[in-house]
């Protein structure tokens, strides 16, 4: 019989690991300031929600409103597809128009491509157009050329040109400039670097951004015929003038189908042509 | 110290092309190499080898005009040994980079026609190139075996086929001195003999001579006719050897 075993000494078990308390300061990170900050902004704005005071029947008076829309009259719909054409063809030569200009702005818009005095002028200049709200470059248009077309495609040009140069320029920016830099290494002219090197990353993002213009261009158009400036817009202030709510039914209608059908066309196009873009070099 | 002239064979073939003179490159406090005095002949296929991270790519950039030396000097010369300046040599480098700086979203024929856009004022190329220069590029192409890849996106290729893209860039550029910055190291064993084939008949047959980073040591004694060692253990950096190179 074996003589039994030495009972061996009692291991001291490893002390638990303490999880360290979260900081005060690592809380304080720039996502929760600045939503606190936001919290704080919408209590200090709680008196926008007062009313006149008067007491109103809210839900009778919208339901009233509301009313006179249904149903829609479709009599005149001969006169909106004219109209609705009309504000198509603003749309798209402003849109058109803007991405020809914001091109080049975009490109002297880019830290990349441009000097420095060259970019904050730019991007000065492109921050102060997009202050002035599309009905405002509208309402200036018709002060100079009259109340017709023309003057809508003027204001949304101008109007475009604020947002498309800063998008393209971001978009020029976010290219790798070492290619850009190996073409000129290989003896390219800096436009021809631009062409072959910078250009075919950024035409995806600048076709999805033109896109995305065109149905925003496509929307103001039908609303900046409200200072006279064509389209869909005369119809409508013409209809709310004389209370025929239910043409004006119509006529929203009309917008909501065509908006609707640009929208999902141009989220198919910029899903395909964004998914090519960013095919990386596999190594 | 060993004498330069024993650490630097003399040229076995012709006369001097490009002469790194007492060349020197500093990465904040610490020379890379110094004092690099070394000729390459013409038609000379040069292996850069060396330890990762010992600089061969920055010694590469060094010669191409790409990194500023912080001493010395790169000298090219024309075929009547007259010296040409380095600003005037620059367009007849062709460069195959380490990270390779293809246009991912433009075809591999696109890419490779990009090698001669220097030969052109930048307005004769807005419409694209002339159909003679796109035939020849898609004839480099087929040799290095990407013909069938002419018309699809760079970035939609294998690393491989990217890695002889931008070989193709650089022979389409028909330069005088290629500095091919590890040009095999995504290609295997049949692929990597048929590029480094044909670097070693771009240095034979066309004289070109070619600068090329290395990390196998048999394919350095199979294709190259130097080899210019980076090494931070030797007291000046860098040693040169004439390999014997079967015949």
């Amino acid at each position: 019989m074996n003589p039994p075993a030495p009972a061996s000494p009692p291991t001291a078990r490893p002390a638990e690991p303490v999880l360290p308390p979260l900081p005060w300061h690592a809380r304080l990170n720039v996502l929760n300031v600045t939503l606190l900050l936001f919290v704080l902004a919408a209590l200090f704005s709680l008196p926008a929600l007062r009313g006149s005071g008067r007491e109103l029947a809210y839900w009778e008076n919208t339901t009233r409103f509301l009313g006179r829309f249904f149903p829609p009259d479709f009599s005149v719909f001969p006169q909106i597809l004219a109209a609705l054409a009309e504000t198509a063809q603003i749309a798209v030569m402003a849109t058109f128009v803007a991405i020809l200009l914001a091109l080049p702005l975009g490109a002297l818009g880019a830290r990349t491509l441009a000097p420095r005095w060259v970019v904050g002028v730019t991007r000065l200049a492109m921050n102060g157009i997009r202050t002035v709200p599309s009905l405002l470059w509208a309402l200036i248009a018709v002060a100079v050329v009259g109340a017709n077309p023309l003057a809508g495609v003027i204001g949304l040009v101008f109007y475009s040109l604020g947002y498309l140069g800063k998008f393209f320029a971001d978009a020029f920016e976010s290219v790798d400039v070492d290619v850009d830099r190996a073409l000129r290494a290989l003896g390219a002219h800096p436009v021809q670097a631009f062409q072959h090197g910078v250009w075919p990353h950024a035409r995806p993002l600048v076709w999805s951004y033109g896109l995305w213009m065109l149905e925003y261009n496509l929307r103001s158009a039908a609303i900046i015929g409200y200072v006279g400036a064509g389209g869909l817009g005369v119809l409508l202030h013409s209809y709310q003038e004389y209370y025929a709510w239910d043409k004006f039914a119509t006529v929203l209608l009309c917008i909501l189908v065509l908006v609707t059908a640009l929208d999902l066309l141009g989220e198919w196009v910029r899903s395909r042509i964004t998914r090519k873009s960013v095919a990386a070099p596999r190594r | 110290m060993p004498a330069p002239e024993s650490r630097e064979p003399a040229a076995r073939t012709t006369a001097a092309h490009v002469t790194l003179h007492a060349l020197g490159l500093r990465r904040g406090d610490r020379w890379i190499f110094r004092d690099l005095t070394f000729t390459a002949p013409r038609g000379a296929l040069v292996a850069v080898v060396g330890p990762s991270g010992v600089g061969k790519s920055s010694l590469l950039a060094t010669i191409g005009g790409l990194l500023p030396p912080d001493e010395g000097e790169v000298r090219f010369h024309g075929p009547d040994d007259a010296r040409i300046e380095p600003r005037d040599f620059q367009p007849r480098i062709g460069l195959v980079f380490q990270n390779l700086l293809l246009v991912a979203n433009s075809s591999v024929l696109d890419n490779v026609l990009c090698g001669r856009l220097g030969r052109f004022p930048w307005w004769r190329t807005l419409a694209g190139f002339p159909q003679r220069e796109r035939q020849e590029a898609y004839r480099i192409l087929a040799d290095l075996g990407l013909g069938a890849h002419a018309h699809r996106w760079a970035g939609e290729t294998s690393g491989g086929e990217q890695q002889r893209t931008a070989l193709a860039r650089a022979l389409f550029q028909e330069p005088e001195v290629i500095l091919a910055d590890e040009p095999v190291s995504h290609l295997d064993t049949y692929l990597t003999g048929r590029v480094l084939g044909l670097l070693r008949q771009e240095a034979s047959m066309r004289r070109r001579t070619v600068f090329c980073v290395l990390h196998n040591p048999d394919l350095v004694e199979r294709f190259a006719d130097l080899a210019l060692s980076l090494d931070p253990l030797d007291p000046l950096g860098w040693r040169v050897r004439a390999v014997r190179r079967p015949s």
